[in-house]
C-alpha cells in the first residue's frame, strides 16, 4: 500500500470566547466574529499528520462552507496538510447536519481515492457529532467515534475508541471513517516554510453545485428536516466574590459549606 | 503553480496600515513581497479611535472612496470640556468629505486585500523574531527557527518594536514615550445616531472629550460614529496612568458611557468589542536613530509616525503613507542598482518633503502640553464656571472679561499663569 490517503474534515466556527446570542431571536450573532477552526478538529489534523509521518500519504482538508472558510484550509496547511478542497454554493447555505453529510459524501466521491475520512470528535458551535456517523452512511463504510491510536494492519485500521470506564480496540477495513477524542492530540504549530507553500502555491480547490450537481432539494436549508422549535434563554448566573480570611481551615470549610447552603447549591 | 522563492525582493513586517500600503505599491510595481502578520488575519490586530483622513489614501490607493469600507464621512466636529457634570461644547458642521470613521480591523484587511490582488503574498499567523543579518546588513527575517531571506526588509510591525528592541536599533519602551488607549465598540439603536447624534445618512461625527474625562489624568476621551455602532474610548498617558489610576482602565470607559451628560448617546447600547493599545506619545524620543539602514526601512508607529493635537489623531494615514514612501524608496533604491543603505536614504528624503515630517516638525511639542496638568483639570473647571457665570443669569449680568478672571481665579488661577498657559498653547498647536 502506497501510504494513506487521509481526508480530514473541519468545520470554521465563529470562535466562541467572543460569541455572544441575540437575546430576541436565540440565534448566534456572527456578525464581526471572527473565525477559528474547530479546535476538536485540530486534534484531528494532528492526528492526521501524525500518521501520515508513520505511512506516508496525503491528507486532504474539505470543508463545506461559505468562501471565507479558505482561511482556516490555510490555517490547516500552514500545520502541514496537503491539500484542500471548499465545498461552498449558495444552494447549500443553512444546512442541517443531514444536508451537510449529504453534500460532503458528494464532495468526497470525488477524490480520486481515499483511505480514510478524520473528523472531530464534534463542533463548538453545534456539538451535535452527528457529521461522522451521516457521512459514513452516505459512503456505506465502517465509522469508529472516539479514537485515540489508529496504526494499519494488513490493509486494515487498527483503533482504540476511548471510552469513559474503557478502551475498546476494533480492527475497520478500509475505507474507513474515525472520530478524534477532543483534546487527545494537542496540535503542533504551524510554520512558515508550510504556510509559505499554502499561500504562494494556493492547493485549495472549490466545488460548487456546478461540479456536485446535487438535486437542491435536498441540499441548504431545503434539504434539512430539521427545524429548531425554539431556543430558550439560561439566565446568567452573576458571579460573586468574597475572600476568606483569618480563618482557619476548618473554620473556611465550614463557612464554605454554609455559603452553599444559603445559595442553595447544597442543601 | 507558481514557485516558492529562495528569496523576496522586499519582506514585510506586519499587515498594518503601514505594511500594506508598502507592500500594495511594490507589488504594483512588479516586486515579489511578502508580508509576515502574527494576527490570525490583517486587521485582527490593530486597533485605533476611529477616523481616518483621506487624502493621503486616496493617493495610495487611487480607487480608495469607492471601495474602502469607509462607515460615514466626519460632517460633525465637537469638542467638549467635562467639568462634573457639566458639559461645554464647541460644535463644528463642515460638508467636506476630508475625513472618515471606519474600523481599523476591515480598513487594514481591506488594504492587505489590495496589496494580495496586485500579487504580495500575504502570510499571517506568523510572528517575526527578528532579523537575519550579514555583518551589518539586514538580508531577511527570522520566525523562531525558521528564515526567509530578501533584498530588502520593511519594518512596518507598530509601536511595539519587539524586532527592531531585539535587533539592537531601538531601546525598550518606556512608559513615558507612550500613551494607553482603550476603547469600546457598542452596538446602538439607529434611531441614536439619527436623533441624539443628529447624523443623517453617512453623516458622521468626530467628538473629542477633555477633563473630566480621565478623573484628571492627563489624557482625553473620543467618540466616533461608526455605520450602527459607536466608539468610545479614552487616551491616558501610560506613566500617570501606572501611577495614578486606581481602577481597572475599562472602568474609565464604562464610566465615561454612563456620565449624566453622555448617557443617552448609550441608552440600550451593547459592547461588540473592548481593545487596549499603547500610542506613541513623546514621538520625536521614539523615533529610530536612523529610518533606513542596508537593507532596512522603517515605516508607520514603528518609526514613531503619529500625530497627536489633543483633540484628534493622525496615525493611519501617517502610517500608510510612510509605508508607501518605503516603497517608493525601495523603487528608486532598486534603479540605483540595490538597497545599500546609501541608495535606501532616499526615504528620509521622500519623508522629509511630505506632509509627515512637516507636520511632526511643526507640532512637535504638543506632547509636551500633554504633561500641563491644569489643561485637564482647571480649565475645563474654568471653562464650565465661565459658561455658568455667563448663562445662569440672576438679575444682574456680568461683564465678560470679570468673568474670565473671576472663573480663572475660583480655579486657582492668576492672570499671570493663564497668560504663560495661553502661549504654551499657542505655541504649540
Ligand atoms: C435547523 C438547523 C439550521 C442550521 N442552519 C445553519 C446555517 O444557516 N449556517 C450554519 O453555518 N450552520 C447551520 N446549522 C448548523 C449546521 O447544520 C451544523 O453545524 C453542521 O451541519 C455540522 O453539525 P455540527 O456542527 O453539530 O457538527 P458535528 O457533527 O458535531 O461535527 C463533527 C465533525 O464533523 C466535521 N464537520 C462538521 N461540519 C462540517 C462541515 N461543514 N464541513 C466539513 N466537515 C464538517 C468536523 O470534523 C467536526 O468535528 C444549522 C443547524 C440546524 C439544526
Ligand atoms: C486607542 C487608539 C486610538 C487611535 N485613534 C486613531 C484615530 O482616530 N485615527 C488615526 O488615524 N489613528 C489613530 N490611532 C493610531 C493608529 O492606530 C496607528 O498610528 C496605526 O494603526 C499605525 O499603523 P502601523 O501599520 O504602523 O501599525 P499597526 O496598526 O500597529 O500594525 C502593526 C501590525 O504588525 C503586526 N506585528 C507586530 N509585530 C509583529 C511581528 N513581530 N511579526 C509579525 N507581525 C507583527 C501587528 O499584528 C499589526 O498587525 C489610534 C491608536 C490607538 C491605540
Amino acid at each position: 500500500m502506497m501510504g494513506l490517503n487521509i481526508v480530514l474534515l473541519f468545520k470554521y466556527v465563529p470562535n466562541t470566547n467572543t460569541v455572544n446570542v441575540d437575546p430576541n431571536t436565540g440565534t448566534l450573532v456572527r456578525e464581526g466574529v471572527p473565525s477559528v477552526v474547530n479546535p476538536h478538529d485540530l486534534d484531528a489534523a494532528e492526528f492526521a499528520l501524525e500518521l501520515r509521518e508513520k505511512y506516508g500519504g496525503k491528507i486532504t482538508a474539505m470543508i463545506m462552507a461559505p468562501p471565507n472558510a479558505t482561511k482556516g484550509i490555510e490555517f490547516l496547511l500552514g500545520m502541514g496538510v496537503d491539500d484542500g478542497v471548499l465545498i461552498t454554493d449558495r444552494a447549500y447555505g443553512g444546512a442541517d447536519t443531514l444536508a451537510t453529510s449529504y453534500v460532503l459524501a458528494a464532495g468526497i466521491k470525488t477524490l480520486e481515492h481515499y483511505d480514510l475520512i478524520i473528523t472531530g470528535q464534534e463542533t463548538l458551535d453545534s456539538s451535535t457529532a452527528h457529521i461522522g456517523a451521516q457521512l459514513a452512511s452516505w459512503l456505506k463504510i465502517p465509522y469508529v467515534y472516539y479514537v485515540t491510536e489508529a496504526s494499519l494492519d494488513n490493509g486494515a485500521l487498527v483503533v482504540n475508541r476511548q471510552l469513559e470506564s474503557c478502551t475498546e480496540k476494533y480492527k475497520v477495513k478500509l475505507p474507513a471513517l474515525i472520530t478524534v477524542l477532543m483534546h487527545s492530540h494537542p496540535p503542533r504549530p504551524i510554520t512558515l516554510e508550510n504556510k509559505l507553500r499554502a499561500v504562494i502555491k494556493k492547493p485549495v480547490m472549490m466545488l460548487t453545485n456546478n461540479e456536485l450537481k446535487l438535486n437542491i432539494q435536498c441540499t441548504g436549508l431545503r434539504g434539512s428536516p430539521t427545524v429548531v422549535a425554539k431556543t430558550e434563554f439560561v439566565s446568567k448566573i452573576p458571579r460573586k466574590k468574597e475572600i476568606i480570611k483569618d480563618k482557619s481551615p476548618q473554620e473556611a470549610a465550614a463557612w464554605l459549606i454554609s455559603k452553599l447552603k444559603d445559595e442553595g447549591f447544597l442543601n | 503553480m507558481a514557485e516558492i522563492p529562495d528569496k523576496f525582493d522586499a519582506i514585510v513586517i506586519g499587515a498594518g496600515p503601514a505594511g500594506s500600503a508598502s507592500a500594495y505599491y511594490l507589488a504594483t510595481k512588479g516586486f515579489k513581497v511578502l508580508v509576515l502578520e502574527r494576527g490570525r488575519s490583517p486587521g485582527s490586530k490593530n486597533v485605533f479611535g476611529g477616523r481616518v483622513y483621506v487624502a493621503p489614501l486616496k493617493e495610495i490607493f487611487p480607487d480608495f472612496e469607492k471601495s474602502a469600507p469607509i462607515h460615514r464621512w466626519v460632517t460633525r466636529e465637537r469638542m467638549s470640556f467635562m467639568h462634573g457634570n457639566e458639559l461645554v461644547s464647541l460644535d463644528y458642521e463642515g460638508n467636506d468629505h476630508k475625513s472618515f470613521t471606519t474600523y481599523l480591523s476591515q480598513l487594514a484587511a481591506w488594504m492587505a486585500l489590495k496589496a494580495e490582488s496586485a500579487g504580495a503574498s500575504i502570510v499571517s499567523d506568523i510572528t517575526v523574531t527578528g532579523l537575519l543579518k550579514e555583518g551589518d546588513k539586514v538580508i531577511g527575517i527570522k520566525a523562531g527557527n525558521e528564515s526567509v531571506k530578501a533584498d530588502v526588509v520593511i519594518d512596518a510591525e507598530g509601536v511595539n518594536r519587539l524586532v527592531l528592541e531585539s535587533t539592537g536599533l531601538v531601546q525598550a519602551l518606556k512608559p513615558s514615550q507612550v500613551a494607553l488607549g482603550v476603547k469600546e465598540v457598542v452596538k446602538v439603536n439607529p434611531e441614536v445616531l439619527a436623533n441624539e447624534f443628529g447624523l443623517g445618512e453617512g453623516e458622521g461625527m468626530a467628538w473629542s472629550l477633555m477633563g473630566d474625562v480621565t478623573s484628571g489624568l492627563p489624557g482625553g476621551g473620543f467618540i466616533y460614529t461608526n455605520k450602527d455602532s459607536v466608539s468610545i474610548g479614552l487616551v491616558m498617558l501610560l506613566d500617570s496612568a501606572i501611577s495614578g489610576a486606581n481602577d481597572e482602565v475599562y472602568k474609565y470607559v464604562e464610566r465615561l458611557k454612563t456620565h449624566p451628560k453622555l448617557s443617552k448617546y448609550f441608552k440600550d447600547s451593547r459592547i461588540m468589542e473592548y481593545s487596549a493599545h499603547l500610542i506613541p506619545e513623546d514621538v520625536s524620543s521614539l523615533m529610530p536613530p536612523r529610518l533606513a539602514y542596508d537593507g532596512l526601512l522603517i515605516s508607520g508607529d514603528a518609526a514613531g509616525f503619529l500625530l497627536n493635537l489633543g483633540y484628534t489623531y493622525r496615525g493611519v494615514d501617517f502610517a500608510a503613507y510612510s509605508g508607501y514612501l518605503a516603497g517608493k524608496a525601495i523603487e528608486q533604491a532598486h534603479g540605483l542598482g540595490g538597497m545599500s543603505a546609501a541608495n535606501l536614504l532616499v526615504y528620509t528624503k521622500l519623508l522629509d518633503q511630505s506632509f509627515i515630517m512637516k507636520n511632526l516638525k511643526r507640532f512637535s511639542g504638543t506632547h509636551k502640553l500633554m504633561r500641563n496638568r491644569r489643561l485637564f483639570t482647571a480649565y475645563p473647571a474654568m471653562m464650565a464656571s465661565l459658561m455658568r457665570h455667563i448663562y445662569s443669569l440672576d438679575y444682574e449680568s456680568q461683564k465678560m472679561f470679570n468673568t474670565v478672571l473671576g472663573s480663572a481665579k475660583e480655579n486657582g488661577m492668576g492672570p499671570f499663569t493663564l497668560l504663560t498657559d495661553g502661549i504654551e498653547v499657542m505655541r504649540y498647536l
